[in-house]
Protein backbone atom coordinates (compact mmCIF):
# COMPACT_ATOMS: atom_id res chain seq x y z
CA UNK A 1 0.00 0.00 0.00
CA UNK A 2 1.56 3.04 -1.35
CA UNK A 3 2.83 4.86 -4.12
CA UNK A 4 5.28 3.63 -6.72
CA UNK A 5 6.63 5.44 -9.48
CA UNK A 6 8.92 3.15 -11.97
CA UNK A 7 8.97 5.68 -15.01
CA UNK A 8 11.20 7.37 -17.78
CA UNK A 9 10.90 10.57 -19.05
CA UNK A 10 12.91 11.48 -22.04
CA UNK A 11 13.27 14.79 -23.74
CA UNK A 12 15.71 15.81 -26.20
CA UNK A 13 19.12 15.11 -24.67
CA UNK A 14 17.68 14.59 -21.12
CA UNK A 15 16.48 11.26 -19.89
CA UNK A 16 14.79 11.28 -16.29
CA UNK A 17 14.48 7.73 -14.24
CA UNK A 18 12.54 7.55 -11.70
CA UNK A 19 12.14 4.64 -9.12
CA UNK A 20 10.63 5.43 -5.74
CA UNK A 21 8.19 3.55 -3.51
CA UNK A 22 6.74 6.03 -0.47
CA UNK A 23 4.58 4.63 1.83
CA UNK A 24 1.59 6.56 3.45
CA UNK A 25 2.63 8.40 6.49
CA UNK A 26 6.51 8.86 5.32
CA UNK A 27 7.81 12.54 3.90
CA UNK A 28 10.25 12.14 1.20
CA UNK A 29 12.42 14.50 0.44
CA UNK A 30 14.10 14.92 -2.98
CA UNK A 31 17.33 16.90 -3.37
CA UNK A 32 19.23 17.27 -6.25
CA UNK A 33 20.90 20.41 -8.26
CA UNK A 34 18.68 22.78 -10.72
CA UNK A 35 17.52 21.69 -13.82
CA UNK A 36 17.93 17.78 -12.71
CA UNK A 37 13.79 16.76 -13.26
CA UNK A 38 13.07 17.60 -9.44
CA UNK A 39 9.65 19.41 -10.49
CA UNK A 40 9.06 16.94 -13.66
CA UNK A 41 9.35 14.12 -11.29
CA UNK A 42 6.43 15.71 -9.30
CA UNK A 43 4.76 16.82 -12.29
CA UNK A 44 4.49 13.26 -13.52
CA UNK A 45 2.96 12.25 -10.16
CA UNK A 46 0.44 14.85 -10.07
CA UNK A 47 -0.13 14.35 -14.04
CA UNK A 48 0.92 17.37 -15.20
CA UNK A 49 3.31 15.26 -16.94
CA UNK A 50 2.76 11.92 -18.85
CA UNK A 51 5.48 9.17 -18.41
CA UNK A 52 7.56 8.25 -21.58
CA UNK A 53 7.59 5.01 -20.51
CA UNK A 54 6.61 3.04 -17.22
CA UNK A 55 4.29 3.07 -14.27
CA UNK A 56 2.78 4.89 -11.58
CA UNK A 57 0.48 3.53 -9.16
CA UNK A 58 -1.32 4.33 -5.83
CA UNK A 59 -2.09 1.74 -3.53
CA UNK A 60 -2.57 -0.48 -6.67
CA UNK A 61 -4.64 2.11 -8.45
CA UNK A 62 -2.80 2.79 -12.02
CA UNK A 63 -2.14 6.33 -12.57
CA UNK A 64 -0.03 6.31 -15.54
CA UNK A 65 1.20 3.10 -17.74
CA UNK A 66 2.50 3.36 -20.87
CA UNK A 67 2.53 -0.41 -21.66
CA UNK A 68 -1.65 0.03 -20.98
CA UNK A 69 -1.63 3.29 -22.30
CA UNK A 70 -3.59 4.41 -19.20
CA UNK A 71 -3.54 7.97 -18.24
CA UNK A 72 -5.58 9.36 -15.05
CA UNK A 73 -6.28 12.75 -15.59
CA UNK A 74 -4.80 14.77 -12.44
CA UNK A 75 -8.35 15.74 -10.99
CA UNK A 76 -9.08 12.31 -10.49
CA UNK A 77 -5.23 11.42 -8.89
CA UNK A 78 -6.26 12.76 -5.42
CA UNK A 79 -3.11 14.92 -5.00
CA UNK A 80 -2.38 18.09 -3.49
CA UNK A 81 0.02 20.55 -4.31
CA UNK A 82 2.27 23.69 -3.22
CA UNK A 83 4.19 24.47 -5.96
CA UNK A 84 6.87 27.20 -6.07
CA UNK A 85 5.95 30.97 -5.39
CA UNK A 86 2.64 29.37 -3.74
CA UNK A 87 1.06 28.75 -7.16
CA UNK A 88 -2.22 30.57 -5.89
CA UNK A 89 -5.17 32.05 -8.22
CA UNK A 90 -4.13 35.59 -8.37
CA UNK A 91 -7.81 36.89 -9.41
CA UNK A 92 -8.96 35.15 -5.82
CA UNK A 93 -9.23 36.22 -2.61
CA UNK A 94 -7.19 33.80 0.29
CA UNK A 95 -10.59 32.46 1.45
CA UNK A 96 -11.49 31.48 -2.02
CA UNK A 97 -8.48 30.42 -2.53
CA UNK A 98 -8.06 27.52 0.14
CA UNK A 99 -11.65 26.51 -0.34
CA UNK A 100 -11.21 26.08 -4.00
CA UNK A 101 -10.66 22.29 -3.77
CA UNK A 102 -14.16 21.39 -1.72
CA UNK A 103 -16.50 24.11 -2.65
CA UNK A 104 -17.89 27.41 -1.46
CA UNK A 105 -20.10 26.00 1.32
CA UNK A 106 -16.76 24.29 2.88
CA UNK A 107 -16.44 27.85 4.57
CA UNK A 108 -19.14 27.01 7.08
CA UNK A 109 -17.14 23.73 8.47
CA UNK A 110 -15.32 23.22 11.34
CA UNK A 111 -12.52 22.27 9.36
CA UNK A 112 -12.19 25.59 7.69
CA UNK A 113 -12.17 27.26 10.96
CA UNK A 114 -9.12 24.81 12.04
CA UNK A 115 -7.39 25.40 9.21
CA UNK A 116 -7.42 29.71 9.20
CA UNK A 117 -6.15 28.90 12.96
CA UNK A 118 -3.55 26.71 12.00
CA UNK A 119 -2.20 28.52 9.10
CA UNK A 120 -2.43 32.10 10.87
CA UNK A 121 -5.02 33.63 8.20
CA UNK A 122 -7.49 34.85 10.20
CA UNK A 123 -6.96 38.09 9.02
CA UNK A 124 -6.19 37.59 5.67
CA UNK A 125 -9.25 36.01 4.22
CA UNK A 126 -10.86 38.63 2.08
CA UNK A 127 -7.52 40.14 0.50
CA UNK A 128 -5.65 38.85 -3.15
CA UNK A 129 -2.48 36.78 -3.10
CA UNK A 130 -1.01 40.01 -4.77
CA UNK A 131 -1.42 42.41 -1.18
CA UNK A 132 0.31 38.99 0.53
CA UNK A 133 4.11 38.39 1.85
CA UNK A 134 6.00 35.22 0.32
CA UNK A 135 5.43 33.78 3.66
CA UNK A 136 1.95 34.08 3.77
CA UNK A 137 1.31 32.92 0.48
CA UNK A 138 2.82 30.24 1.12
CA UNK A 139 0.75 29.88 4.23
CA UNK A 140 -1.98 29.87 1.92
CA UNK A 141 -0.69 27.25 -0.63
CA UNK A 142 -0.44 25.23 2.48
CA UNK A 143 -3.95 25.99 3.77
CA UNK A 144 -5.20 24.91 0.44
CA UNK A 145 -3.35 21.51 0.43
CA UNK A 146 -4.51 21.01 3.82
CA UNK A 147 -8.32 21.51 2.90
CA UNK A 148 -8.55 19.68 -0.32
CA UNK A 149 -8.87 15.85 0.01
CA UNK A 150 -6.00 13.55 -0.80
CA UNK A 151 -3.99 11.21 -0.54
CA UNK A 152 -0.84 12.47 -1.81
CA UNK A 153 0.89 15.59 -1.11
CA UNK A 154 3.39 17.04 -3.61
CA UNK A 155 5.14 20.39 -2.19
CA UNK A 156 8.02 22.10 -4.46
CA UNK A 157 10.34 24.30 -2.68
CA UNK A 158 8.10 26.14 -0.58
CA UNK A 159 10.26 27.89 1.34
CA UNK A 160 12.68 28.93 -1.53
CA UNK A 161 13.32 32.38 -2.11
CA UNK A 162 12.06 33.53 1.56
CA UNK A 163 13.24 35.25 3.94
CA UNK A 164 14.35 33.73 7.35
CA UNK A 165 11.42 34.58 9.58
CA UNK A 166 8.84 33.75 7.31
CA UNK A 167 10.85 30.08 6.42
CA UNK A 168 10.62 29.21 9.97
CA UNK A 169 6.93 30.04 10.17
CA UNK A 170 6.63 28.11 7.33
CA UNK A 171 8.81 25.14 8.14
CA UNK A 172 6.76 25.07 11.49
CA UNK A 173 3.31 25.36 9.83
CA UNK A 174 4.43 22.29 7.64
CA UNK A 175 5.12 20.23 10.44
CA UNK A 176 2.05 20.31 11.90
CA UNK A 177 0.28 20.17 8.89
CA UNK A 178 2.46 16.56 8.18
CA UNK A 179 2.24 15.03 11.86
CA UNK A 180 -1.66 15.03 11.33
CA UNK A 181 -1.75 13.68 7.16
CA UNK A 182 -2.08 10.39 6.63
CA UNK A 183 -1.25 10.06 2.63
CA UNK A 184 2.50 10.31 1.18
CA UNK A 185 4.27 13.49 1.30
CA UNK A 186 7.19 14.21 -1.52
CA UNK A 187 8.73 17.88 -0.39
CA UNK A 188 11.18 18.44 -2.82
CA UNK A 189 14.00 20.75 -0.99
CA UNK A 190 16.88 22.32 -1.19
CA UNK A 191 17.48 23.03 2.63
CA UNK A 192 19.44 20.15 4.73
CA UNK A 193 17.74 22.01 8.10
CA UNK A 194 14.53 21.59 6.56
CA UNK A 195 15.17 18.45 5.76
CA UNK A 196 16.50 17.13 8.89
CA UNK A 197 13.44 18.36 10.24
CA UNK A 198 10.78 17.49 8.35
CA UNK A 199 11.72 14.36 6.03
CA UNK A 200 11.50 10.77 7.39
CA UNK A 201 13.45 9.26 3.92
CA UNK A 202 15.70 11.54 1.42
CA UNK A 203 16.16 10.83 -2.15
CA UNK A 204 18.96 12.29 -4.46
CA UNK A 205 18.56 13.12 -8.21
CA UNK A 206 21.87 11.87 -9.36
CA UNK A 207 23.32 12.99 -13.27
CA UNK A 208 25.43 11.34 -15.96
CA UNK A 209 26.45 13.67 -18.43
CA UNK A 210 27.73 12.62 -21.41
CA UNK A 211 26.14 12.83 -24.90
CA UNK A 212 22.75 12.15 -23.03
CA UNK A 213 22.26 13.94 -20.17
CA UNK A 214 20.30 11.42 -17.39
CA UNK A 215 19.16 12.49 -14.21
CA UNK A 216 18.19 9.26 -11.71
CA UNK A 217 16.02 9.00 -8.64
CA UNK A 218 16.25 5.75 -6.59
CA UNK A 219 14.40 5.91 -2.99
CA UNK B 1 19.68 73.78 -17.75
CA UNK B 2 17.09 71.35 -17.47
CA UNK B 3 18.37 67.98 -14.83
CA UNK B 4 17.21 64.97 -17.31
CA UNK B 5 18.53 63.40 -20.42
CA UNK B 6 18.49 64.87 -23.65
CA UNK B 7 16.46 63.64 -26.56
CA UNK B 8 17.18 64.09 -29.83
CA UNK B 9 16.44 67.99 -30.53
CA UNK B 10 13.42 69.23 -33.48
CA UNK B 11 11.76 66.01 -32.48
CA UNK B 12 8.53 68.22 -31.57
CA UNK B 13 8.41 70.02 -34.87
CA UNK B 14 7.86 67.04 -36.86
CA UNK B 15 5.99 64.90 -34.47
CA UNK B 16 3.40 67.73 -33.97
CA UNK B 17 1.77 67.50 -37.79
CA UNK B 18 1.30 63.68 -37.07
CA UNK B 19 -0.75 64.40 -34.13
CA UNK B 20 -2.20 67.71 -35.74
CA UNK B 21 -3.73 65.68 -38.90
CA UNK B 22 -5.15 63.56 -36.41
CA UNK B 23 -6.24 65.87 -33.90
CA UNK B 24 -7.81 68.93 -36.68
CA UNK B 25 -10.54 66.85 -38.17
CA UNK B 26 -11.73 65.43 -34.56
CA UNK B 27 -11.77 69.41 -33.34
CA UNK B 28 -13.04 70.14 -36.99
CA UNK B 29 -16.45 67.78 -36.92
CA UNK B 30 -17.57 69.37 -33.32
CA UNK B 31 -16.02 72.61 -34.32
CA UNK B 32 -18.66 72.46 -37.47
CA UNK B 33 -21.48 70.46 -35.56
CA UNK B 34 -24.78 72.56 -34.54
CA UNK B 35 -25.42 71.61 -31.13
CA UNK B 36 -29.07 73.19 -30.95
CA UNK B 37 -30.36 70.88 -33.91
CA UNK B 38 -28.19 67.87 -32.71
CA UNK B 39 -30.63 65.67 -30.99
CA UNK B 40 -33.60 66.76 -33.93
CA UNK B 41 -30.46 65.21 -36.63
CA UNK B 42 -30.23 61.89 -34.66
CA UNK B 43 -33.60 60.95 -33.52
CA UNK B 44 -35.31 61.84 -36.96
CA UNK B 45 -36.40 58.34 -38.88
CA UNK B 46 -33.57 57.50 -41.20
CA UNK B 47 -31.13 58.20 -38.20
CA UNK B 48 -32.67 56.14 -35.53
CA UNK B 49 -32.98 53.72 -37.66
CA UNK B 50 -30.02 53.23 -38.70
CA UNK B 51 -28.60 53.76 -35.04
CA UNK B 52 -31.10 50.87 -33.54
CA UNK B 53 -29.75 48.91 -36.77
CA UNK B 54 -26.15 49.61 -35.95
CA UNK B 55 -26.77 49.03 -31.85
CA UNK B 56 -28.04 45.81 -32.50
CA UNK B 57 -25.98 44.20 -35.66
CA UNK B 58 -22.84 44.93 -33.93
CA UNK B 59 -23.75 43.65 -30.27
CA UNK B 60 -24.69 40.88 -32.23
CA UNK B 61 -21.21 40.40 -34.30
CA UNK B 62 -19.51 40.94 -30.68
CA UNK B 63 -21.17 38.02 -29.34
CA UNK B 64 -20.83 35.77 -31.85
CA UNK B 65 -16.28 36.79 -31.66
CA UNK B 66 -16.92 35.83 -28.06
CA UNK B 67 -18.87 32.87 -28.45
CA UNK B 68 -16.71 31.20 -31.64
CA UNK B 69 -13.69 33.00 -31.19
CA UNK B 70 -12.63 32.25 -27.33
CA UNK B 71 -12.40 28.74 -28.05
CA UNK B 72 -10.31 29.55 -31.45
CA UNK B 73 -7.78 32.18 -29.22
CA UNK B 74 -7.50 29.41 -26.79
CA UNK B 75 -6.28 26.93 -28.88
CA UNK B 76 -4.11 29.07 -30.85
CA UNK B 77 -2.21 29.89 -27.47
CA UNK B 78 -2.19 26.49 -26.24
CA UNK B 79 -2.15 24.25 -28.58
CA UNK B 80 -0.08 22.42 -31.35
CA UNK B 81 -1.61 21.98 -34.49
CA UNK B 82 -1.29 21.38 -38.20
CA UNK B 83 -1.42 24.57 -40.17
CA UNK B 84 -1.33 26.51 -37.39
CA UNK B 85 0.04 29.33 -38.34
CA UNK B 86 -1.82 29.03 -41.76
CA UNK B 87 -4.75 29.37 -39.13
CA UNK B 88 -3.69 32.28 -37.16
CA UNK B 89 -2.32 34.44 -40.81
CA UNK B 90 -5.88 33.86 -41.99
CA UNK B 91 -7.47 34.81 -39.03
CA UNK B 92 -6.02 38.02 -38.95
CA UNK B 93 -5.98 38.64 -42.32
CA UNK B 94 -9.05 40.92 -42.10
CA UNK B 95 -6.97 43.49 -40.20
CA UNK B 96 -4.98 44.10 -43.07
CA UNK B 97 -7.44 43.81 -45.97
CA UNK B 98 -9.12 46.43 -47.55
CA UNK B 99 -12.66 46.31 -46.22
CA UNK B 100 -14.39 46.32 -49.04
CA UNK B 101 -12.74 43.66 -50.56
CA UNK B 102 -13.53 41.40 -47.66
CA UNK B 103 -17.26 42.64 -48.38
CA UNK B 104 -16.63 40.73 -52.26
CA UNK B 105 -15.04 37.56 -50.75
CA UNK B 106 -18.15 37.75 -48.37
CA UNK B 107 -20.34 37.74 -51.53
CA UNK B 108 -18.24 35.39 -53.68
CA UNK B 109 -18.66 32.69 -50.38
CA UNK B 110 -21.96 33.67 -49.10
CA UNK B 111 -23.88 35.54 -51.97
CA UNK B 112 -26.17 33.46 -53.70
CA UNK B 113 -24.16 32.38 -56.61
CA UNK B 114 -21.55 31.86 -53.67
CA UNK B 115 -19.41 29.22 -53.14
CA UNK B 116 -21.76 28.24 -49.76
CA UNK B 117 -24.41 30.72 -50.45
CA UNK B 118 -25.56 28.59 -53.74
CA UNK B 119 -25.80 25.52 -51.53
CA UNK B 120 -27.47 27.69 -49.03
CA UNK B 121 -29.86 28.82 -51.30
CA UNK B 122 -30.31 25.36 -53.22
CA UNK B 123 -30.72 23.16 -50.23
CA UNK B 124 -32.65 25.54 -46.98
CA UNK B 125 -33.84 28.18 -49.25
CA UNK B 126 -31.73 30.97 -47.12
CA UNK B 127 -30.04 34.12 -49.09
CA UNK B 128 -27.73 35.86 -46.97
CA UNK B 129 -26.45 38.35 -49.21
CA UNK B 130 -28.26 41.90 -48.83
CA UNK B 131 -29.99 41.06 -45.36
CA UNK B 132 -29.60 42.18 -41.96
CA UNK B 133 -27.68 38.88 -41.32
CA UNK B 134 -24.89 39.63 -43.78
CA UNK B 135 -24.53 43.20 -42.22
CA UNK B 136 -23.29 41.55 -39.02
CA UNK B 137 -21.28 38.49 -40.79
CA UNK B 138 -19.58 41.78 -42.45
CA UNK B 139 -18.99 42.90 -39.18
CA UNK B 140 -18.01 39.42 -37.79
CA UNK B 141 -15.43 39.96 -40.50
CA UNK B 142 -13.99 42.88 -40.21
CA UNK B 143 -13.74 43.00 -35.88
CA UNK B 144 -13.13 39.38 -34.98
CA UNK B 145 -9.53 39.18 -35.64
CA UNK B 146 -9.61 42.57 -32.90
CA UNK B 147 -10.96 39.67 -30.49
CA UNK B 148 -9.10 36.59 -31.35
CA UNK B 149 -5.74 38.14 -31.12
CA UNK B 150 -6.20 40.10 -27.86
CA UNK B 151 -7.29 36.57 -26.32
CA UNK B 152 -4.79 34.91 -28.16
CA UNK B 153 -2.22 37.23 -26.44
CA UNK B 154 -4.22 36.98 -23.11
CA UNK B 155 -4.44 33.28 -22.81
CA UNK B 156 -0.94 33.07 -24.16
CA UNK B 157 0.67 34.81 -20.28
CA UNK B 158 -1.70 32.53 -18.74
CA UNK B 159 0.59 30.85 -16.36
CA UNK B 160 0.28 27.09 -17.11
CA UNK B 161 1.64 25.98 -13.50
CA UNK B 162 -1.60 27.86 -12.31
CA UNK B 163 -3.94 26.42 -14.50
CA UNK B 164 -1.94 22.82 -13.67
CA UNK B 165 -2.58 23.82 -10.03
CA UNK B 166 -6.18 24.07 -10.51
CA UNK B 167 -6.48 20.93 -12.23
CA UNK B 168 -4.79 19.24 -9.26
CA UNK B 169 -7.36 20.31 -6.62
CA UNK B 170 -9.91 18.65 -8.72
CA UNK B 171 -10.97 20.72 -11.18
CA UNK B 172 -11.64 19.02 -14.86
CA UNK B 173 -10.73 20.83 -17.96
CA UNK B 174 -13.97 22.91 -18.12
CA UNK B 175 -14.38 23.83 -14.28
CA UNK B 176 -10.46 25.26 -14.53
CA UNK B 177 -11.28 27.09 -17.67
CA UNK B 178 -14.33 29.00 -15.96
CA UNK B 179 -13.13 29.65 -12.84
CA UNK B 180 -9.28 30.22 -12.99
CA UNK B 181 -8.80 30.50 -16.93
CA UNK B 182 -11.11 33.08 -17.42
CA UNK B 183 -11.06 34.64 -14.03
CA UNK B 184 -7.21 35.60 -14.98
CA UNK B 185 -7.76 36.68 -18.39
CA UNK B 186 -10.95 39.42 -17.41
CA UNK B 187 -9.33 42.50 -18.23
CA UNK B 188 -8.20 41.27 -21.23
CA UNK B 189 -11.52 39.81 -22.44
CA UNK B 190 -13.48 43.24 -21.59
CA UNK B 191 -10.93 45.29 -23.42
CA UNK B 192 -11.07 42.77 -26.27
CA UNK B 193 -15.12 43.09 -26.30
CA UNK B 194 -14.97 46.45 -26.56
CA UNK B 195 -12.67 47.01 -29.21
CA UNK B 196 -14.04 44.32 -31.12
CA UNK B 197 -17.68 46.48 -30.73
CA UNK B 198 -15.88 49.67 -31.61
CA UNK B 199 -14.55 47.80 -34.92
CA UNK B 200 -17.86 46.44 -35.71
CA UNK B 201 -19.89 49.66 -34.79
CA UNK B 202 -17.70 51.35 -37.26
CA UNK B 203 -17.78 48.89 -40.34
CA UNK B 204 -18.15 50.34 -43.79
CA UNK B 205 -16.75 48.55 -46.59
CA UNK B 206 -17.45 44.99 -46.22
CA UNK B 207 -21.18 45.92 -45.14
CA UNK B 208 -21.72 47.62 -48.34
CA UNK B 209 -20.22 45.03 -50.58
CA UNK B 210 -21.97 42.00 -48.90
CA UNK B 211 -25.12 43.50 -47.42
CA UNK B 212 -25.66 46.85 -49.14
CA UNK B 213 -26.99 50.01 -48.18
CA UNK B 214 -30.85 49.50 -47.44
CA UNK B 215 -32.26 51.79 -45.06
CA UNK B 216 -33.86 49.61 -41.96
CA UNK B 217 -32.27 46.52 -42.94
CA UNK B 218 -28.19 47.16 -43.71
CA UNK B 219 -28.25 50.69 -43.30
CA UNK B 220 -26.06 51.21 -40.41
CA UNK B 221 -25.05 54.44 -38.71
CA UNK B 222 -21.46 54.46 -41.04
CA UNK B 223 -23.72 54.10 -43.86
CA UNK B 224 -26.27 56.60 -43.15
CA UNK B 225 -23.87 58.99 -43.11
CA UNK B 226 -22.28 58.33 -46.58
CA UNK B 227 -25.85 58.46 -48.26
CA UNK B 228 -26.41 61.57 -46.26
CA UNK B 229 -23.07 63.14 -47.75
CA UNK B 230 -24.00 61.91 -51.11
CA UNK B 231 -27.15 63.76 -51.05
CA UNK B 232 -26.19 67.10 -49.01
CA UNK B 233 -28.23 66.11 -45.95
CA UNK B 234 -27.58 67.47 -42.84
CA UNK B 235 -26.98 64.53 -40.89
CA UNK B 236 -24.39 63.49 -41.98
CA UNK B 237 -22.50 65.69 -39.70
CA UNK B 238 -24.51 64.92 -36.53
CA UNK B 239 -24.47 61.12 -36.76
CA UNK B 240 -20.32 61.60 -37.25
CA UNK B 241 -20.56 63.48 -34.20
CA UNK B 242 -22.12 60.75 -32.45
CA UNK B 243 -19.80 58.20 -33.53
CA UNK B 244 -17.19 60.15 -32.43
CA UNK B 245 -18.49 60.56 -29.21
CA UNK B 246 -19.03 56.89 -28.80
CA UNK B 247 -15.32 56.11 -30.31
CA UNK B 248 -13.31 58.97 -27.89
CA UNK B 249 -15.61 57.07 -25.14
CA UNK B 250 -14.57 54.08 -25.32
CA UNK B 251 -10.50 55.29 -25.59
CA UNK B 252 -11.12 56.81 -22.13
CA UNK B 253 -12.92 53.59 -21.15
CA UNK B 254 -9.95 51.58 -22.31
CA UNK B 255 -7.27 54.02 -21.24
CA UNK B 256 -4.95 52.88 -23.19
CA UNK B 257 -5.69 49.23 -21.73
CA UNK B 258 -6.29 47.91 -25.08
CA UNK B 259 -2.92 48.97 -26.39
CA UNK B 260 -1.38 46.92 -23.59
CA UNK B 261 -3.78 43.63 -24.22
CA UNK B 262 -2.27 43.75 -27.78
CA UNK B 263 1.05 44.26 -26.43
CA UNK B 264 1.68 41.65 -24.16
CA UNK B 265 -2.60 40.34 -23.08
CA UNK B 266 -3.00 42.37 -20.89
CA UNK B 267 -3.56 41.94 -17.17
Amino acid sequence: MSLEINCQLRRDQFNLEVHLTVAPGSVLAITGENGSGKTSTLDMIAGLLACTTGKISLNSRVFDDSTTNQFVQPEKRSVSTVFQGGGLFSHMTVEKNIVFGRGAAFRNTPRFDSAVEQFDLAGLLSRKPSTLSGGQRQRVALARAFLAPSEILLLDEPTTSLDATSRDEVRSAMKTFFETYNGVVILVSHDDAEIAELATNVAQITISRGENTTATLHS
Amino acid sequence: MKRSLSAPSGLWLVALPAAAIVIVPVLAVFWRTDWSSFLTSISNETSRTALVLSLRTSLVATSLALVFGTPLAWLLANRDFKFKSLVRAFCVLPMVLPPVVGGVALLYAFGRRGLVGARLDEWFGIQLAFTETAAILAQFFVAAPFFILVMEAAFDQVDRRIVGTARTFGAGPWRTFATVTLGLVRPSLLAALVLTWARALGEFGATIAFAGNTAGRTQTVPLAVYSQLESGGDDALALSTLMMIVSLGVLIALRGRWVSALRRGGQ
